[in-house]
């Protein structure tokens, strides 16, 4: 329940600022989109820590909203930092993940048969 | 009020183990109250989501103090100066031969653990780094300034950890009242607050090697020796230690773990394997 | 001064252990109380059980910081300061021993020189402190060690007064002073006590320091 897979820990922060990019959300909000999105099933003990985190350093604002049922929710939105933050990181991953998509993705030469 | 059955006394202890890990109460309690409500939105308990609640205390504290580094992205600072050289050391105790041929290079923002079976010389590889014994063969070049964390029984049983800072903070030229504080701030890294009036030998043992490991670095040591530190420590201790060895890493000390249960390399820059009998060859340094 | 907060935390440390302290002063009490009914014999032995109390309490505390010891001089303590301040903090504990147990006699017993007795008991203590610590840097295990005292001690007691085996015991010189002070004895005597004092305490010493220099001793690497 408590565990944390350590391959996680980095793209998890990314995943959220992404997230956040695009709406402010509130956790269990948020796991449910990252389901979705096929990324992984992360556990309660893993997302709301990585949030105070990111609110720790800035990255993410807290706002309280009343819901529907039930008691208020707390939503985060990305602060300007946060903004900086996403796209320095968007662009890390995508020169990282174009690399390993090059040594990877190529199919061996002579062979295909 | 009445208490939600569900959670069954689950925020307060919350609660309480967060305070007792440093955190200022009236942050804890909104944790806690926070945690409750995170529960509630996901449709489920808190026990169930997040687990037992110290530990999932405990988790929440180090992932708070933790900053990892994103994929692909810089890692930790390229090693530096050489902290600590051995070529071809040995030592010999009459017929006995107990280490043979070791070469060690240790630089500054690296790891290097010495892994072996027991009875193989880690222990007093280690105490020849130290400077406490004298290899018999081979030549030692190492800073000046290094920090020893032993096995064991390298703390006052009778002495408080505060006095133990003093007394520790005293042999390095430190102020009562500096050295008590530096060992209180370096024992809050370590998710560790002591308690006043509490002697070494009423700690718990994972509680004493954190004792240990703050004693080791209180001069502000570049190296630092660690001999198999983690026994009898639990597994929210255990990511504390390597949490702080990384720590020292990436300020730059060279760090040197005496170790038979390395099952995590990720933090190990280098690996010292000196076999499986006393005195064999040292075998290759591998990554 | 790093010797005075070694001093000062050793006495710390040894103020919690109550069976220690029950003991430090139940022991030498003991002695007294055997042979209270001679008014000299009992001080003799009150002062023997002091010499002896201390130096059980000085080769404990001595063996109980070896884990220390090495960590301390890595972080920059020096061999006098760590073994100084422990005999200093020993020897302070024996001399408010040594005043409170003359305080006792002085008003419980009647003894020819009750000035004397002070002086007697702080000799004890001075003797037996680098004494314990001898044996401490010598045997390293408690039991042997403890052993060690107690057989000098007995020696010490049943040895004949005249020979030259009581003469070569550390606690001759308290021995000495007890004649000078209880039997009102020549002035040579004091002076004898306190030259075999001071010898033995110089011995004793010296002795504790170099062998302590020499097993916490340090290899002066080069730097790489």
């Amino acid at each position: 329940m408590v565990t944390s897979r350590p391959w996680l820990h980095g793209f998890l922060d990314l995943c959220l600022l992404a997230m956040l990019g695009e709406r402010s959300d509130y956790g269990y909000g948020l796991s449910q989109r990252l389901a979705a999105a096929g990324v992984a099933d992360v556990p309660g003990g893993t997302l709301y820590p990585a949030l105070l985190r990111l609110e720790q350093q800035g990255l993410v604002e807290p706002h309280w909203a009343a819901s529907g049922s039930g008691p208020r929710r707390k939503y985060y939105a990305l602060t300007a930092a946060g903004h900086t933050a996403l796209a320095e990181q968007g662009a890390d991953w995508r020169r990282f993940r174009d690399g390993i998509d090059a040594l990877v993705g190529t199919p061996v030469e002579g062979s295909a048969r | 009020m009445s208490p939600d059955p569900d959670d069954d006394g689950w925020p307060a202890r919350f609660e309480a183990e967060l305070v007792r890990l440093g955190q200022h109460p009236a942050r804890a309690r909104a944790l806690a109250q926070e945690s409750v409500d995170q529960a509630v939105e996901a449709g489920s308990d808190a026990d169930r989501l997040l687990g037992p609640p110290h530990l999932y205390a405990r988790h929440l504290v180090s992932e708070l103090n933790d900053v990892p580094a994103p994929p692909g992205v810089g890692g930790p600072p390229a090693p530096g100066r050489v902290l600590l050289r051995l070529a071809d050391v040995g030592k010999r105790y009459r017929r006995r031969v107990v280490l043979a041929g070791v070469d060690l290079t240790v630089r500054a923002g690296e790891v290097a653990a010495v892994v072996g079976a027991n009875g193989c010389g880690k222990s007093t590889l280690l105490r020849i780094c130290a400077g406490l014994t004298r290899p018999t063969s081979g030549t030692v070049e190492r800073t000046r300034r290094v920090g020893l964390v032993p096995q064991d029984g390298g703390t006052a049983p009778w002495l408080t950890a505060a006095e133990h800072f003093t007394l520790f903070g005293a042999a390095a030229g430190l102020a009562p009242r500096r050295a008590r504080s530096t060992g209180e701030h370096l024992a809050a890294r370590l998710s560790w607050r002591p308690a006043a009036g509490q002697p070494a030998q009423d700690l718990s043992g994972g509680t004493r090697q954190k004792l240990n490991l703050v004693l080791g670095e209180l001069h502000s040591p570049d190296l630092l020796l660690l001999d198999e530190p983690y026994q009898g420590f639990d597994q929210g201790t255990y990511l504390d230690f390597w949490r702080q060895v990384v720590a020292w890493r990436d300020a730059g000390r060279g760090v040197v773990v005496v170790t038979h249960l390395l099952h995590d390399l990720r933090h190990v820059d280098q690996v010292l394997d000196l076999g499986s009998r006393p005195g064999a060859r040292v075998a290759a340094v591998a990554r | 001064m790093t010797a005075v907060v070694v001093a000062g935390l050793t006495l710390r440390e040894v103020a919690r252990r109550r069976a220690v302290m029950v003991l430090l002063v139940g022991m030498p009490l003991a002695f007294y109380l055997a042979r209270r009914d001679l008014p000299g014999q009992s001080t003799r032995m009150l002062t023997l059980g002091i010499g002896w109390a201390v130096a059980t309490l000085t080769l404990f505390v001595v063996n109980a910081q070896r884990g220390v010891d090495p960590r301390l001089r890595l972080a920059g303590a020096s061999v006098t300061a760590l073994v100084g301040g422990r005999l200093l903090a020993m020897t302070a504990a024996g001399t408010g021993l040594a005043a409170a147990f003359w305080g006792m006699v002085a008003v419980l017993q009647d003894v020819r020189r009750p000035w004397a007795i002070g002086p007697l008991m702080l000799v004890s203590v001075l003797v037996g402190v680098p004494f314990g610590s001898l044996v401490g840097a010598l045997l390293p295990r408690e039991l042997e060690g403890a052993l060690a005292l107690l057989t000098v001690v007995a020696v010490q007691m049943l040895a004949h007064p005249e020979g030259l085996l009581a003469e070569v015991m550390p606690f001759w010189s308290a021995r000495e002073l007890g004649n000078y002070a209880i039997d009102a004895t020549a002035v040579g005597d004091l002076w004898k006590a306190l030259a075999h004092a001071g010898v033995t305490w110089t011995l004793a010493t010296g002795a504790t320091l170099a062998l302590f220099a020499r097993r916490l001793q340090v290899a002066q690497y080069p730097e790489p």
